[in-house]
């Protein structure tokens, strides 16, 4: 067995996703939290605000209820574990680490996982407010799935017509991408998949319209409520992970062109550079779903969020599905 | 939906200058000139008229009949001024200093009127008395 090829290479280079995209997440929350200031007219606070915090929260007191059972402790480092095992199968300007047949099931699975044990750290603290929390999370999390399922699956199957050595894996999207298919219809059919996965990347870091099972000002940090120093220092890593990963399936699905052919790059090098094209990728994209969209908009009630992503967005997912394989199913 | 609309201005904000004040790097806003800021008293002035004490909503004023001052402790105070409308010989007066943070409730800057200064002023009336006493005593003398 090639031990270096099996175990070590896809060992260290996960550590090194694992660390690059911590800084970067995390530096985008400072970019995040400065533009909005911004857009406010206020100055916001400086750059590097996340990583206080985050070193701040690792050295306060972790209180844990008296009434919360083990999952309480448990759940917020099984956040993290699952966001981190995600790196592994997260197109970051390459083709990811444990890239296989088959492994989109592996990606939308964990992605789905952060936020059940989010719930289940949640409904373990014994508070009323974290259980409304974690309902409304469960709410959304059902209501927001079937759109990107949906979507991504019919791109991958269409992209799969094309030829590839791996269908339904997520290294696909750097052998061909949606925008090939080259067809008006499909090119329509794109641009409302754009609008569905922003739509669906909005509700996934919960921002503008989906700020719904955080709601600071109705039920108190909802989910979060209990949560005090090391564990929320994890659960706010963790969902900045969160973002970027999720905005970085986008950013593979719909922009995924890298920089290194022009400079004729090849390995290691390549990658490095496709992933900092990557990341800057990503931040523009969070920058528009993000930033704006959480400057300019309130949130919806739990009943009208669930009405818009189901009406509107599964909708829209439907036809722009139906639109992409429009010609294969002709 | 209404919210598209406010996209260009949270675009155009975005290139705009923040429309704030940086404290502690700068000088704070300016107060406006008949601003109510700390409360000073002037002991000199003081006829112990007592008024203060009667219009003060807060109980920041104490008498002391003895010397015939108030002593007083603005860390009550709620500025309202009706103690400075009230003085009939200017003692007391609104500054506008209002950065009056502490750690100590008993801080300094609470009392105008200290202990000292209440010994000294008895003392003085004391001396005052005396010699008028003896004065007195030398007149009948005579």
């Amino acid at each position: 067995m090639d031990v270096m090829g099996n175990i070590v290479y896809p060992v260290a280079g996960l550590l090194g996703l694992y660390g690059f995209v911590s800084l970067a997440s995390l530096l985008w929350e400072g970019i995040d939290r400065k533009l909005v200031a911004r857009m406010q007219r206020r100055v916001g606070p400086p750059l590097i605000q996340p990583f206080y915090d985050f070193l701040k929260l690792m050295s306060k007191e972790t209180i844990v209820p008296n009434t919360a059972n083990y999952m309480f402790r448990a759940a917020p480092v099984l956040a993290l574990a699952t966001a981190i095992a995600l790196l592994a199968y997260t197109p970051m300007g390459f083709t990811p680490i444990m890239a296989s047949k088959g492994d989109v099931i592996v990606f939308i699975y964990l992605l789905a996982l952060i936020s059940f044990f989010k719930i289940v750290g949640a409904i373990s603290s014994g508070s009323p407010y974290a259980k409304i929390g974690a309902a409304r999370e469960a709410t959304v999390m059902v209501s927001r799935e079937p759109a990107m399922m949906l979507a991504i699956f019919a791109i991958m199957w269409r992209l799969g017509k094309l030829g590839v050595d791996k269908p339904f894996s997520m290294g696909i999207f750097y052998q061909h991408n949606i925008w090939e298919i080259g067809t008006p219809m499909s090119f329509v059919g794109a641009i409302i998949l754009l609008y569905v996965f922003c739509v669906w990347l909005a509700s996934e870091i919960e921002v503008g319209f989906f700020n719904i099972p955080d709601a600071e000002e109705e039920i108190a940090e909802g989910l979060l409520v209990e949560y005090s120093g090391r564990y929320l220092a994890l659960l706010k890593l963790t969902k900045a992970l969160k973002a970027y990963i999720a905005a970085s399936l986008v950013v593979a699905i719909f922009f995924p062109w890298g920089i290194t052919d022009y400079f004729n790059l090849t390995g290691l090098s390549a990658d490095v550079v496709n992933l900092l094209f990557h990341t800057l990728k990503v931040f523009i994209l969070l920058f528009v779903v993000e930033s704006v969209f959480r400057a300019v908009t309130g949130r919806l009630k739990i009943t009208q969020a669930v009405d818009f992503l189901w009406k509107n967005v599964f909708l829209a997912s439907l036809v722009g599905s139906l639109l992409i394989a429009m010609e294969v199913i002709m | 939906m209404r919210a598209p609309i406010l996209v260009p201005t949270v675009l155009r904000n975005l290139a705009r200058k923040p429309a704030t004040n940086l404290f502690p790097k700068t000088e704070p806003v300016p107060v406006p000139e008949d601003f109510r800021g700390q409360l000073r008293y002037n002991v000199d002035k003081c006829v112990g008229c007592r008024m203060c004490v009667t219009v003060c909503p807060a109980g920041v004023f104490v008498y002391l009949p003895d010397i015939r001052k108030v002593a007083l402790w603005t860390a009550r105070c709620v500025y309202c001024k009706q103690c400075v409308d009230v003085c009939p010989t200017g003692a007391l007066e609104m500054s506008d200093e209002f950065l009056l943070a502490s750690y100590d409730n008993g801080d300094d800057k609470f009392i105008p009127l200290k202990e000292e200064k209440i010994e000294e002023i008895r003392r003085k009336l004391e001396e005052q008395k005396k010699a008028k006493e003896q004065a007195k005593a030398k007149a009948e003398k005579k």
